[in-house]
């Protein structure tokens, strides 16, 4: 089964805190998951010369000024911000 | 023992396109917070990148320039990490196929430092810390940078900075960047390590994270030189861990260790596809390419026999050396224009930013006019300098500070005349050259130079005075 | 007059332009039938928007003016679709009052055409879920059996659409999300061709699977509203530019000598009651002069765990920017900057996602990228290959939608991976890229909606959508049974 710390490890890059119970939950959970996962190890990949699922190349964008949105607007989900920042207090 | 330093550079360099890299916003310095920003560079839900032409287009050139070969396929990779300074909590770079790759600058000295891979990404956003409160300013999130990574080939702090700014003055060249380190459009993380001289393995790394001052790279780097040979010396062990360095006491302080080094999960960006290039293009792009400063510093000193230490100096900032190309045109002896640059411009410029911008009211042409008075012999080379200190002054004309007569020169019977009377006024000058000492002839010439009231070509009179003794 | 029978769309445009009612009376209707309604098929309204909208066409008719087919139709979005102005969350705490600056692409479409939005409707939270049941809203309910769940994850619009509470739905499909509760429910739910239709603006779950889609009562309906939000958009890196006229003009087509293909592999472990009724419309096909043909696809066995290995890896990285920095949901109490967007993301998100993203990591994190992610992305290629090979062979494929029909509500799972098994029909869809019709194909013993599934190669929709509705005129919509609820015109 996965680790403890693996899961410590995976919660931390998921920016996620885990208590106890959920710990020892996901530990299982994960198991099942992953043994789903290993489903794919019966199969061999070989498939060097296949081309991309969505073979689409080159979507470019022209180096053109489209207007930015006003700063109003780029604040509006965050209640305006504070002076033109968005705003993050030391804690709270 | 003695110690070999081993040190690779990974420089970010800031694009100078319009817009950023993946949304239309304006790419500028020192706006309003926030006002550069849409919900593309917002990371807003739901919104998709698209990638800037231009970004693809400068990061081939800079390819070319630093002797890369471009890769035909690359494609973008999600570097995944949570912070406020990235809003999609991915930074989209190049990590399983960058654009460029194999490399290198070629140091005076003709060591060449090998550049690994250049790849495209996009800049963080600026994060402001008031009383422990954090601000956060996205203007600068989604500008566009080049990180240039060479192999572990550096040795000395000191090749460091040539490497450095090198690449500054070939980046400048070609447009891509104005690499002002104090503004931050470029920035370096550094690589350091020790082994004993001469050895083949190399010794456990440390990173110097975000140099934005040349002086101090290179300060950080002997000091890091010195702690890793301090450690080996009393028997420790080098940790790898990245560093911060501090200016205040020049010493470098542990930010985080391998332990607990971040794990960034890289995969190829769904959300963007692949960049598939041809060689026509790139060829294309090539002959767009100005004439780079390698081959123009070679040029000045083997075709124009500008002196090395002078070429150096013209060809450092692209501005000066354009303008010397400009005001070249036509002449015979283009030295004379390196030598007014050299000489009486570089006097009246004190930093080497003013250097770089080059902003004199002079034109190029006012002293290509100037030079081409003294080449056809109506000026000489002391009224011209005269002169010239005051065109640099007004930014007018030569015109209008040398007379009709200054500039009419003497007729040649005139000059002939006050040669043969030099000749019979110093019997003993001309049975001295006629012995074989040249230099009793700058005795005659100085004697007719003083007749003229300085108007005379020196050449000229010294083949008249030849021509009569014979 | 009977809305669930011949579609909705043309019906309204006919009632609209023949001043039978007007738009604004219309729109009322069916906002006064939502708020009655118990379905929970709407997680926010927008009556004064809709309003608007609807005195905008009433305007224009009573002035004579022509209008477009879908111009005055009521319809919904699944919320997460963005819409400037109205909160927009995947029914997720984590995105509680956000609400978006700009519009996607696909809703801009349908707003230009005079489409009036009644609300945003229920799914699973980030299109997580195969039952709608993990949804920070409560699930919503099959029209159905209100006691079953309606599929999922667009199982809200699903529920909007089969109960009458909207004309049509967009809905969004990353392994199933559109057509497995289009079967559930009883009516038509169409995943495009990857690239078909804009993606910019809906809010990624898995952006290389995911694809906006149309729910609605009829195939000739579902492929008015297909032919309105294709096409290229230049905001979307992956969108294509589709050759070839709206596939409005193809359903009409005879398909006599159509060549199905029925993979085997699909029928393993279906219920009998959905088999024999796949088998019925086979019956149907062979009629209409179709040719029938099984074989095996022995690669659709692998699809499941690589599409979960897969939509989870990008979906702890497309999810990873809910930090509760910019908008949405932020921690009341916190130490500093790490723990602000740790509590934040640890309050805002639901279980199953929180599972997703620590698997995501996991097969990204070094040391699993290559035996996890890397090989996952090589099988999805050979997978791919298979398909695409296949297709050479038949023109369609048939299969149902679920091995299953809607499920009682509130069921325990052993695992987590146990209702995972809900996308074996649906998912290789997805993870091959291609478009896949849910169909109305009968009804089981407790009289819960069957669906079949249509799928052809890449941008095939015109195809599809033209088998589809020859099956629906040929069984004279007898299973696109209309439900006594809602708006009843």
């Amino acid at each position: 089964m996965i680790s403890r710390e693996e899961v410590l490890n995976l919660a931390n890059l998921s920016k996620l805190y885990l208590d106890e119970e959920e710990i020892e939950n996901i530990r299982k959970e994960m198991d099942s998951m992953i043994n789903f996962a290993n489903e794919i190890n019966s199969l061999d990949a070989k498939c060097e010369k296949l081309p991309e699922i969505n073979n689409i190349s080159n979507a470019f964008r022209e180096d053109e000024i489209v207007e930015s949105y006003p700063q109003e607007e780029i604040l509006k989900n965050v209640d305006g911000g504070r002076e033109g920042f968005f705003y993050i207090k030391k804690s709270n | 023992m003695k110690y070999d330093l081993v040190v690779g550079l990974e420089t970010h360099v800031e694009l100078l396109t319009k817009t950023k890299i993946f949304c239309s916003c304006a790419n500028k310095f020192g706006s309003e917070p926030n006002t550069n920003c849409c919900p593309v560079c917002l990371g807003f839900p739901g919104t998709l990148p698209k990638l800037n032409r231009e970004v693809v287009n400068f990061a081939i050139k800079a390819a070319i320039a630093l002797n890369c070969e471009v890769n035909l396929l690359s494609k973008m990779d999600r570097k995944n990490y949570v912070y406020p300074d990235l809003s999609k909590a991915y930074q989209i770079s190049q990590f399983y196929e960058p654009i460029c790759k194999n490399g290198y600058i070629m140091l005076d000295s003709g060591k060449k430092i090998r550049i690994n891979h250049i790849h495209m990404e996009e800049d963080a956003a600026k994060l402001v810390y008031k009383n422990g409160d954090t601000y956060v300013d996205y203007n600068r999130g989604g500008v566009p940078l080049l990180e240039v990574v060479t192999e572990p080939d550096i040795s000395s702090s000191d090749e460091a900075r040539e490497y450095i700014e090198k690449l500054q003055m070939i980046m400048r060249y070609i447009g891509v960047s104005d690499c002002r380190m104090q503004e931050g459009s470029i920035k370096c993380d550094v690589n350091v390590s020790v082994k004993p001289e001469g050895s083949d393995k190399l010794g456990t790394r440390t990173e110097i994270k975000n140099m934005n001052s040349v002086t101090f790279m290179t300060k950080a780097i002997d000091y890091e030189r010195d702690r890793h040979i301090d450690l080996i010396e009393s028997g420790e062990k080098v940790v790898q861990q990245t560093m911060r360095y501090i200016e205040a006491t020049n010493s470098t302080e542990s930010m985080r260790s391998k332990e607990d080094a971040q794990d960034y999960r890289y995969f190829r960006d769904p959300d963007l596809v692949d960049i598939i290039l041809t060689n026509e293009e790139i060829e294309k792009i090539k002959k767009t390419l100005p004439e780079l400063p390698d081959s123009r510093f070679k040029r000045y000193v083997n075709d124009l026999e500008i002196s090395e230490k002078d070429a150096a100096l013209l060809v450092k900032y692209k501005n000066v050396s354009d303008y010397f190309e400009n005001a070249s045109v036509n002449l015979k002896i283009p030295k004379t224009v390196a030598n007014f640059i050299v000489g009486q411009i570089f006097r009246t410029i004190e930093t080497e930013a003013e250097k770089e911008k080059f902003e004199i009211l002079t034109t190029p042409e006012q002293l290509n006019e100037m030079v081409g008075l003294i080449e056809s012999g109506k000026l000489t080379m002391n009224l011209a300098k005269k002169a010239f200190s005051k065109m640099l002054e007004s930014g007018k004309p030569v015109t209008e500070f040398v007379s009709e007569s200054d500039m009419q020169g003497i007729p040649p019977e005139e000059i002939e005349k006050m040669c043969k009377e030099a000749i019979e006024s110093n019997p003993n000058a001309v049975k001295d050259y006629l012995s074989g000492k040249e230099k009793a002839l700058k005795a005659l010439l100085g004697s007719v130079m003083r007749q003229t009231r300085g108007r005379g070509n020196a050449g000229e009179i010294e083949e008249k005075l030849k021509e009569l003794i014979k | 007059m009977d809305l669930g029978k011949r579609g909705a769309i043309k019906k309204i445009n006919k009632l609209l332009t023949d001043k039978e009612i007007s738009c604004k009376e219309l729109t009322n209707r069916y906002i006064e039938e939502i708020e009655k309604s118990d379905l929970n098929a709407y997680v926010i309204m927008c009556e004064d928007n809709a309003l608007k909208s609807a005195e905008k066409v009433d305007k224009k008719i009573s002035l004579g003016e022509k209008i477009g087919v879908l111009e005055g139709i009521p319809m919904t979005l699944k919320d997460n679709i963005s819409t400037t102005g109205i909160e927009t969350k995947c029914c997720s705490k984590i995105l509680e009052g956000y609400k978006p600056i700009y519009n996607a692409t696909a809703w801009e479409l349908l707003q230009n055409k005079g489409a009036v939005l009644l609300g945003k409707t229920n799914m699973d939270e980030f299109a997580m879920g195969s039952a709608c049941e993990n949804s920070c809203m409560g699930r919503a309910k099959n029209p159905h059996d209100k006691s079953r769940v309606t599929g999922g994850s667009s199982g809200g619009g699903a529920a909007a659409v089969s109960g009458n509470l909207a004309a049509y739905a967009l809905g969004s499909d990353t392994g199933g999300s559109i057509r497995q509760p289009a079967s559930f429910c009883g009516i038509v739910g169409l995943k495009p061709t990857y690239g078909s239709v804009s993606r910019y603006g809906l809010i990624a779950y898995a952006s290389s699977f995911d694809q906006i889609g149309p729910i609605a009562q009829t195939a000739e309906d579902a492929a008015i509203i297909f032919d309105a939000i294709c096409g290229h958009d230049s905001k979307d890196s992956t969108s294509v530019k589709i050759e070839g006229g709206p596939s409005y003009n193809e359903i009409n087509n005879s398909i006599k000598g159509l060549k199905i293909g029925i993979p085997k592999e699909y029928y393993d472990g279906v219920n009998e009651e959905v088999k024999s009724s796949i088998e019925k419309a086979m019956k149907v096909y062979e009629s209409l002069g179709a040719k029938i043909e099984y074989f095996s696809l022995p690669e659709v066995k692998y699809s499941l765990p690589v599409y979960y290995i897969l939509v989870c890896a990008e979906a702890a990285s497309n999810l990873a920017r809910f930090d509760g920095v910019r908008y949405g949901y932020r921690t009341e109490n916190y130490k500093d900057i790490n723990e602000m967007m740790c509590k934040t993301r640890s309050e805002g998100f639901g279980a199953e996602v929180k599972r997703r993203i620590l698997l995501g990591n996991y097969v990204l994190s070094s040391g699993y990228y290559d035996a996890y992610y890397k090989k996952a992305q090589d099988l999805r290629k050979v997978i791919a290959n298979a398909f695409n090979g296949a297709f050479e062979k038949f023109d369609v494929f048939l299969t149902p939608t679920s091995p299953f029909t809607a499920f009682e509500a509130g069921k325990e799972y052993g695992s987590p991976t146990e209702i995972y098994l809900a996308d074996i029909c649906t998912a290789p869809v997805n993870t091959v890229g291609i478009p896949g019709i849910s169909v109305p194909c009968g009804f089981d013993s407790k009289n819960l909606p069957i669906g079949m599934q249509i799928l052809g190669a890449k941008f095939s929709e015109a195809k599809l959508l033209n088998v589809a509705h020859q099956y629906e005129i040929a069984t004279n919509y007898e299973n696109n049974k209309c439900l006594e609820t809602g708006v009843r015109l």
